[in-house]
């Protein structure tokens, strides 16, 4: 059973707008594989194309190898959780289970068989006569996995799947699925905006923006990795400083910040720069801690906005005495607890980082992403079609 | 429900429109009706015979119609027909709302919604009579079949049904097509896609999704197309041949033209059972309550 999906040279457009751009990718047979991006980016779009739904208007799409051009929705060997479920409403959870079963013909008893089975794969076992609208949130996101895989798809299809569900809950399921994609080996694409959800439950993840992919990795090279300032600013947390490159020898990069004087950094990987050029430096919160005054290495004096406390670590909204630009720092409890009550707001206190902890990164005009919403907030393409998924 | 009235337009305003809806009830639809109940359980009589040994309770008005071969005949055959038309009006309607529900670009489904009102704007006399003359031995549908090639001679449409039976699948096609509307325009789309996505068909999808989520709006399209089909005059009366008299028509004519008034009331309230007899089944088959179709 192949489940490995291959996009070859898509374009997506609607009118005037494109959605997607030309776009090439290859997702394993049994791979977790995410799609992130803000909403607007092309994600949906993209998974519709592999659904079906959609026909793109260049290139193909291949799954094990089959092009799936001119195969409708019903006969590919793909399978869709949707974002708001869409289980049958008039039926019970046999019959949305067995929907598909139907479809194709099996027989009764070899149908029961298998939701009896898929009902014990998804912990619901005894729900069957059950109307899906008696369910609790998270049992109808079980039955709706249930229904998908009843099909037994190649490729399975999420599509935010879990934004509907309440906090504990959507963590729990985050196991769950990763649980069931390993029991069953089906190939999952996800698409979610949340990050969390997908550097916890992915192989891979595409990052994607305005309808571009701007970096295909794992979670960790995604989050040490960033590829783009998109990517840098989307996943996980980061300050984001301006500069100029002065001298690059390898990695090491050194850099004028303008009123923040000389900072340092890597260079990313696979990224090139040259003396003069202007630059982004991404300093993660976390890599931030408070040094003295006149520590060694690069520095940045910072006066403190707020303090939020969350127990084993605390956040620290700062604004920067030379250039006035934000800056967030995030203190572990092991640094916090030795500066007890020293954190008050007006306080200024200076900052040092490792240089092979900050990423310098080409500045390419890519979008910003707000740190509250996490949407973008910047870059006129994606705003212009911001509204269209 | 006074209380609610009360709450929203005052004491005095509640109680008059109480009032008004209790006059409107009472007067204009019930005391009719009862009349109508006496006048049929009464013979015929002269003015100088009411209230003699004559006058006197029988169901003999009833047992006319039993009694009656051809107004018997009649009868059942006004009740299949309007289950024809029923079932005519649904298969022309259902397509047709599931375009304007799901397919349709909001800008179509205007267009075309504005299209099926406009000629109601027309008298059903008049919108009948074009018909009539659409439908004629020498008329405009003849001409262009002919003139295609499809049909050697003109087709006699008026003679027999077909003609009854177009005339009122159009007239009533308004009352079907908006509530199956209504009902398929609240289906989710992810629901259809969901269905297409775990394989099924056009077909499967519309009988196991579609139409169990627009029943209550299926049914009350019936019974109201049922109801009007099966009181309608016009129609029949416009464009039936001999052969295909409707049971109002037999009515009418014991009203206006036999002057048996007693006659009539027992025939048109056989027609009103038997109406509300079919309603109770449709709903009874379809599984849905008044409240769905109040909606």
């Amino acid at each position: 059973m192949d489940g490995s999906v291959r996009l070859d040279e898509v374009v997506m457009r609607f009118g005037d707008f494109t959605a997607i751009e030309k776009t090439s990718l290859a997702i394993g047979s049994g791979e977790f594989f995410s799609f992130l991006g803000p909403s607007g980016c092309g994600k949906t779009t993209l998974l519709n194309i592999v659904s079906g739904f959609l026909t793109p208007s260049e290139g193909q799409v291949f799954i094990g190898d089959e092009p799936m051009a001119g195969v409708p929705v019903n006969r590919r060997p793909t399978a869709m959780i949707f974002q708001n479920l869409a289980l049958f409403p008039l039926m019970t959870v046999y019959e949305n289970i067995e929907f598909g079963l139907e479809v194709r013909g099996v027989d009764k008893r070899k149908r029961r068989e298998v939701s009896e089975r898929l009902l014990a794969l998804v912990a619901l076992e005894g729900s069957g006569p059950k109307r899906v609208t008696e369910l609790s949130g998270g049992q109808k996101q079980r039955v709706a996995i249930a229904r998908a895989l009843a099909v037994e798809p190649r490729v399975l299809l999420l599509d935010e799947p879990l934004s509907a569900l309440d906090l504990k809950l959507r963590q729990h399921m985050r196991t769950e699925l990763k649980a069931i994609q390993r029991k069953t080996g089906i190939t999952f694409i996800y698409i979610t905006h949340d990050q969390g959800e997908a550097l916890n439950m992915s192989d891979r993840v595409a990052v994607m923006s305005a309808g571009r992919i701007q970096q295909v990795a794992d979670p960790m090279t995604l989050y040490r990795e960033p590829a783009t300032g998109f990517v840098a600013s989307f996943v996980g947390e980061n300050n984001r400083l301006q500069a100029r490159v002065t001298d690059s020898e390898g990695e090491r990069v050194r850099l004028d910040a303008g009123a923040l004087g000389e900072l340092a950094g890597r260079a990313g990987r696979e990224t090139r720069l040259t003396n003069g050029q202007a630059a982004a430096l991404f300093l993660r919160p976390e890599h931030l801690r408070p040094v003295a005054a006149d520590a060694a290495g690069p520095r940045l004096e910072a006066e403190i906005e707020a303090v939020h406390f969350e127990g084993a670590w605390m956040m620290l909204e700062t604004r920067l005495v030379a250039s006035g630009e934000k800056l967030r720092v995030q203190l572990g409890h092991e640094v916090s607890r030795g500066h007890a009550g020293a954190f008050a707001i007006g306080q200024r206190m200076t900052f040092g980082f490792d240089p092979a902890d900050a990423v310098v990164l080409p500045d390419d005009g890519s979008p910003m992403v707000d740190e509250e919403t996490g949407e973008v907030v910047d870059g006129d393409r994606t705003k212009a079609g911001g509204t269209h998924v | 429900m006074f209380r609610q009235l009360q709450a929203r337009f005052g004491g005095p305003l509640a109680m008059a429109i109480v009032t008004l809806l209790g006059i409107w009830l009472i007067v204009m639809v019930t005391l009719p009706q009862l009349q109508m109940i006496e006048y049929s359980l009464k013979p015929n009589l002269l003015p100088a015979q009411i209230g003699g040994p004559d006058d006197r309770f029988t169901l003999a008005n009833y047992a006319t119609l039993f009694d009656n071969d051809i107004h018997r005949t009649i009868f059942f055959k006004t009740i299949w027909s309007s289950v024809l038309v029923t079932l005519l009006t649904l298969a022309v309607s259902y397509p047709l709302a599931w375009y304007l529900a799901k397919v349709a670009t909001p800008r179509q489904a205007a267009l075309c919604i504005l299209l099926l009102i406009v000629p109601f704007w027309i008298n059903e006399i008049l919108r009948t009579y074009s018909w009539f003359i659409i439908l004629a031995f020498r008329g405009p549908l003849n001409e262009v079949l002919m003139m295609l090639g499809l049909i050697e001679r003109p087709i006699r449409f008026l003679s027999g049904n077909g003609g009854v039976m177009v005339g009122m699948v159009y007239a009533y096609i308004l009352f079907m097509v908006f509530p199956v509307y209504n009902a398929i325009e609240s289906l989710d789309d992810n629901q259809v896609r969901a269905a297409r996505d775990l394989g099924a068909g056009t077909v499967r999808t519309h009988r196991r999704i579609v139409i169990p989520h627009a029943k209550p709006g299926i049914a009350t399209g019936c019974i109201m197309t049922f109801m009007l089909a099966a009181g309608s005059y016009a129609v029949p009366a416009l464009l039936g041949s001999p052969g295909s008299r409707w049971f109002t028509q037999i009515i009418y004519n014991w009203f206006f033209e036999g002057g048996n008034w007693n006659q009539g009331a027992a025939y048109a309230f056989l027609l009103l059972v038997l109406c509300i007899g079919f309603m109770s089944l449709v709903m009874k088959v379809f599984k849905v309550g008044l409240g769905d179709i109040g909606r």
